[in-house]
């Protein structure tokens, strides 16, 4: 009977949260210095770790200091770690209505699978298909264990499967995002540095990437525009930490 | 009749020898001083028709601080000689300077000119008193990306030398954009000179090299209506630059991109007793020296009392001005005052932010509200005495040292789809019980044919008896012959019949083979087991042990 009382355990375990004292970041940003903030955020990020609550700060600065690329892309990273990270959620919200940043529109399963994490999904289909299998292999191996729990098992794990299933696809095709990080990025006919430019998308721009070619990669815009971009000019949602640094290039 | 032969030959030699190309030149003045004008003239002579040269002056390189340019030819058809005349100004530095070898391209040949030295000596008394000379004004500081440099170029002529046009100015940068601010120059204030005015506008930072050059018109002395000593000389200016962003510590939050010194010159309102819904036009008028024209308009905030559409300015009242236009709703009735309209600008001499902020101005809106105004936002996290907790719209207040229990800080964000290991794992456990799942169902079938085993087990058991079988003919062993012959047939007869192998006598084994010959099988079995009850009989069993060895092998096939 104690077992019952697990699920609401584990469910109040993540809820839980503890808020630690202001950091010279949060006094910096308070402050107005966002600048300051970027620095001292990005220390604590090398420093301790990133966290959804520290990316989507990072990105509210980000966006206070003009950058919209860097600060598009922390919030889109701190979504992968927190789907309903509510600071993220608003700067992305503010970033489409008041900064004008085009993001593609989120298919079904892309909204299904934004209940939880990505990890969070494959999990759970992981450990729902081995409990799946399990529950059609161990009577195979001893029969005597067949009974009621394992009816009941075997119809939980295939529905958490089929479940989870629809998010999994959700999480793959989010995945395959960038975020645009140069100003005036033109979208190219073909994969070559004279390429006809055949529209243009700004910085910040959330894009879906597809193949690569030619240090270029195929992305689609939100307008469904498809075309090439040179693969520095766009950063990939999943796969890093803090946004690169594409401002320090070499002199020329 | 032998001379004239070989004064022929002579002749005929002279006439197939191939002449040299022949260039010289020559510097006038020989030494020059300081920016001294000088003129240089190359002469060529060849062994073909060289006619009109093409295209001189490419790939003429000269050293730093000099200026050099061609400024004409003199050639005649039919000939073989040509005369070409450069203009230049020296260096400011004493010494050697080096004009590297370049090419001269003629209709009929290509002729190189090789390197030619320039001295350069204050010993000469040269003064550059009086004569024309060109100055770069451009501010020698580091400057921005996107910022707009004003520069321009000074002719300056003198009593003497007066400047009367220029042409050609090129600029040669890499990371800039340049452009003339008009087509043509302006005279100076003086009368003696002429002032060509260009803009720069950095597009990357680093360092690199600008160059511009270009070709001042000199009038020399005394000029009438019948004569006009005229020249022209050419002037080349290098100067590296360094570009850098602008700087992102201290930089405020609504800075537009504004690099320069700007004032507020005045504001404008269309209407200053406009109607509630009337639509007023507001016109902020910045001025000053910078990039005017990239500033983003400044964002304003209408609150409960206005509705704010921003508007597009058309006319434009001068280069040094720029309009920032809104179309502005007032909602209520009363005096009003329009929102603040704040810039944040940054000065490039003094490497500071400064705010540039255009007062609100008062205006009486007449009329009555509407009664569908919606004048206060109802918002569920509005406290009971009206207050608001939180704003409506934008950023969220940021929390970034929120720590969820359940997550966990990382390093790099990775999907755990993305590791190795959690594919590998899933993998090897996936084929373990794959493995195992074979392994049991192999063994339950087995279980429930057990046939299968026994008649493997017997036909093995065949094979080895007719193996020993076959040892014991080779050895002349008949009575051993009989007993492999023998067992081989009781133990798959065994099999085929389900019953115990010992038990069965050679009627047993006709059951399983019915066209077995009958006597040999009880000349087997009395040779093999004859010895309990009586002698051995003397037998020819191993005159053809084939035919016992075919009883086996057809028993093997059965099982």
């Amino acid at each position: 009977m104690k077992l019952k009382f697990l699920p609401l355990v584990f469910l109040l375990l993540s809820v839980l949260t503890v808020v630690a004292e202001p950091t010279a970041g949060e006094i910096a940003y308070a402050k107005g210095d966002y600048a300051g903030a970027v620095e001292q955020w990005q220390e604590q990020g090398h420093r301790d770790g990133l966290t959804a609550p520290l990316l989507s700060a990072l990105g509210n600065a980000e966006w206070k200091l003009g950058r919209k690329g860097r600060a598009v892309l922390c919030w889109e990273r701190a979504l992968l770690l927190d789907p309903r990270d509510t600071v993220a959620i608003a700067g992305l919200r503010h970033a489409q209505t008041a900064g004008g940043i085009e993001r593609p529109t989120a298919s079904w399963s892309e909204n299904y699978s934004a209940f939880l994490s990505a990890d969070t999904w494959l999990i759970l289909a992981g450990v729902s298909f081995w409990g799946l299998v399990l529950c059609v292999a161990l009577p195979k191996f001893s029969p005597k264990i067949r009974g009621a729990w394992y009816q009941r098992g075997l119809v939980t794990f295939a529905t958490l499967l089929a479940l989870s299933l629809p998010g999994l696809w959700g999480s793959h095709t989010s995945a395959q995002r960038a975020v645009v990080r140069r100003a005036d990025v033109a979208l190219r006919l073909t994969p070559t540095a004279q390429g006809e430019p055949v529209s243009g998308i700004g910085e910040g721009d959330v894009v879906r990437t597809q193949r690569g070619f030619n240090g270029h990669t195929r992305v689609q815009t939100a307008e469904g525009k498809t075309g090439w971009v040179r693969s520095g000019e766009v950063e990939a949602i999943w796969g890093g930490g803090l946004p690169a640094n594409l401002d320090q290039k070499a002199a020329p | 009749m032998r001379n004239a032969g070989f004064l022929l030959l002579a002749w005929l030699a002279l006439l197939t020898v191939r002449a040299e190309d022949s260039v010289s030149w020559e510097i006038t003045p020989a030494v020059t001083g300081p920016g001294q004008p000088f003129r240089l003239q190359v002469r060529i002579e060849s062994d073909v028709i060289l006619g009109p040269a093409d295209r001189v002056g490419r790939e003429i390189k000269p050293p730093r601080g000099m200026a050099l340019r061609f400024s004409g030819q003199i050639f005649r058809s039919g000939t073989t000689e040509a005369t070409l005349n450069f203009s230049g100004v020296s260096p400011e530095t004493e010494g050697a300077h080096v004009i590297p070898s370049f090419n001269i391209r003629f209709p009929a040949k290509m002729i190189q000119v090789p390197k030619i030295t320039l001295n350069v000596s204050n010993a000469t008394g040269f003064r550059k008193d009086g004569q024309a000379r060109a100055e770069l004004e451009l501010p020698d500081r580091t400057f921005y990306v996107g910022e707009r440099i004003p520069g321009a170029i000074l002719l300056r002529g003198s009593e003497q030398e007066f400047v009367s046009g220029s042409f050609g100015l090129e600029c040669e940068a890499e990371g800039f954009s340049f452009q003339l601010l008009s087509d043509r120059a302006q005279p100076l204030d003086n009368g003696q000179g002429l002032l060509t005015a260009f803009e720069l506008t950095p597009i990357r930072t680093g360092s690199s090299e600008l160059s511009l050059n270009g070709i001042m018109l000199i009038q020399v002395g005394v000029t009438s209506a019948f004569s006009s000593p005229s020249r022209d000389r050419p002037f080349t200016f290098r100067r590296r630059i360094n570009v850098e962003h602008v700087p992102e510590a201290g930089r405020p939050a609504n800075w537009n991109g504004a690099i320069g010194k700007f004032l507020t010159d005045t504001i404008q309102l269309s209407n200053l007793s406009p109607e509630v819904g009337e639509p007023i036009r507001l016109r902020a008028i910045l001025a000053g020296e910078g990039n005017l024209e990239r500033i983003i308009p400044p964002e304003i905030i209408g609150g409960e009392n206005w509705d704010i559409i921003p508007a597009t300015e058309r006319r434009r009242r001068a280069e040094d001005q720029r309009i920032f236009a809104y179309t502005l709703i007032p909602r209520l009735p009363g005096k009003l005052l329009t929102p603040e309209i704040r810039l944040a600008t940054f000065d490039p001499e003094t490497r500071s932010f400064n705010q540039v902020v255009f007062a609100p101005q008062a205006v009486t809106v007449t009329g009555t509200a509407p009664a569908k105004v919606d004048l206060v936002k109802v918002d569920p996290r509005t406290g009971a005495n009206g207050a608001m907790t939180k704003a409506l719209a934008g950023l969220a207040t940021p929390q970034p040292n929120l720590r969820s229990v359940l997550s966990t800080p990382v390093a790099s964000i990775q999907p755990l789809a993305a590791s190795k290991s959690f594919w590998a794992t899933n993998g090897i456990l996936f084929a373990l019980l794959a493995l195992g799942l074979g392994v049991v169902m192999t063994m339950g079938y087995l279980s429930v044919h057990p046939e299968i085993l026994i008649h493997y087990h017997a036909r093995r058991n065949c094979h080895r008896a007719a193996r020993r079988a076959r040892q014991a003919a080779q050895a002349q062993d008949s009575a051993a012959f009989a007993r492999a012959i023998v067992a081989g047939l009781r133990i798959g007869s065994g099999a085929l019949l389900q019953a115990k192998a010992q038990a069965l006598t050679h009627r047993d084994i006709l059951r399983v083979l019915p066209d077995a010959p009958l006597a040999l099988l009880e000349t087997l079995f009395r040779i093999a087991e004859g010895d309990k009850f009586a002698p051995r009989p003397l037998d020819t069993l191993l005159a053809e042990p084939s035919l016992a060895l075919a009883l086996l092998a057809q028993l093997e096939a059965k099982l």
